[in-house]
């Protein structure tokens, strides 16, 4: 009785333990056997190897410096740290990657979308004394209402001393000839060509891969976008030293199309000019 | 239609190990600081897509067949 009763305790225990073991290996196997798993290990690595290799093009120097860890998960917890140190430096030194919607560590940038550079026109408050003062004075256009109350706060003018505007602006305003007006009312209308410019927070979002010719693209055009806003301080000080001439300009260049004959206006009566504006004359 | 059982047809399908699962134990095993090159990616990339194929191709053959109709088995299992 006794001998099978230790028989038993001894087969029990030899149970329980290849049990055990069994138990181990289908945990183990369903770990590393699972297709879907396997098939989202390697999806990652791919997806880390091609940053790296951006990282290696884009930033040789950091990259030979970087101390971050292959392995550890970064803030986006996709990602290792190296990873998010290359978004971090693409953020820094490029565009503004991380600024609007990646609040959330568990975001993927394989694909990524920008946030508008331009006013929202469709939407958002405008808030006249925080825009440039052309483009404030280019929305008599848009929002003719709230922009002659700025202007006649600004600048003591009114529509009413000023030649009607026509509901809609002369084709020709869109020719590209360079001009600061055209260039003020593509900027307005959205209608520049440049994706940090033309779009806005009530349209769907245009989705970037996350790659080198996208990256370089959008660098490019996030440096004109900027350009081009400060492209507008040269009217802006024709503006401020000349309200009624380059308003009446401006009218004049959306009813019919046509330029200022002089790029540099000879100033009306009363008009402040600075030296540098001076010169010009 | 051969008349073979859901389960017949199934038996008789190749077995193989998802491709994917075959890299990624390789891939785990490697130092992620060694950068793949362009080519072990694009190979990668092409294992990934028979490795996806697979598997979509099993999770279809286990919708139809646990959609196929119950029919009696010829062995009546101990206890019943």
């Amino acid at each position: 009785m006794s001998l099978r009763s230790g028989s038993a305790v001894l087969f029990s225990e030899q149970f329980g333990e290849r049990l055990l073991k069994s138990l181990e290996y289908l945990s183990f196997k369903s770990r590393s056997h699972n297709a879907v798993a396997a098939h989202d290990y390697v999806s990652s690595v791919i997806s880390e190897q091609e940053k790296y290799a951006l990282y290696r093009e884009l930033f040789p120097e950091e990259w030979s410096r970087s101390l971050a860890s292959f392995y550890r998960r970064g803030h986006f917890v996709k990602y290792s740290e190296r990873a998010n140190e290359l978004f971090r430096l693409v953020n820094e030194k490029c565009f503004p990657l991380l600024d609007y919607w990646y609040d959330d560590p568990d975001s993927e940038l394989e694909n990524f979308a920008i946030g508008p550079l331009n006013i929202g026109l469709c939407c958002e408050e405008i808030y006249f004394e925080n825009l440039y003062l052309s483009y404030a004075a280019g929305l008599i256009f848009y929002f003719p209402d709230d922009a002659w109350d700025f202007l006649n706060y600004r600048f003591q003018v009114s529509a009413s001393d000023f030649p009607a505007i026509k509901s809609s602006p002369h084709p020709s305003v869109w020719d590209r000839d360079g001009s600061l007006f055209g260039h003020l009312l593509r900027l307005i209308d959205h209608s520049t060509g440049n994706p940090w410019l033309d779009s806005d927070c009530c349209q769907m979002a245009d989705w970037y891969v996350f790659n080198r010719e996208t990256i370089e693209e959008l660098s490019k055009e996030y440096k004109d976008a900027l350009a081009a806003f400060e492209k507008l301080k040269e009217l802006d000080a024709t503006i401020e030293a000349d309200p009624k001439k380059m308003l009446s300009a401006l009218i004049d260049f959306w009813n019919y199309g046509k330029l200022p004959r002089d790029t540099h206006l000879t100033p009306t009566k009363g008009a402040k000019l600075n030296e540098e504006e001076r010169k010009h004359l | 239609m051969s008349g073979e059982s859901p389960l017949m047809i199934l038996a008789d399908e190749t077995e193989q190990i998802n491709p994917a699962i075959l890299l990624a134990e390789a891939l785990m095993r490697r130092d992620a600081a060694d950068l793949l090159s362009a080519e072990d990616i694009d190979r990668a990339e092409k294992t990934l897509q028979v490795g996806r194929m697979e598997i979509e191709t099993i999770e279809r053959q286990l919708s139809v067949f646990v959609r196929s109709p119950a029919s009696p088995s010829l062995n009546i299992p101990t206890g019943f």
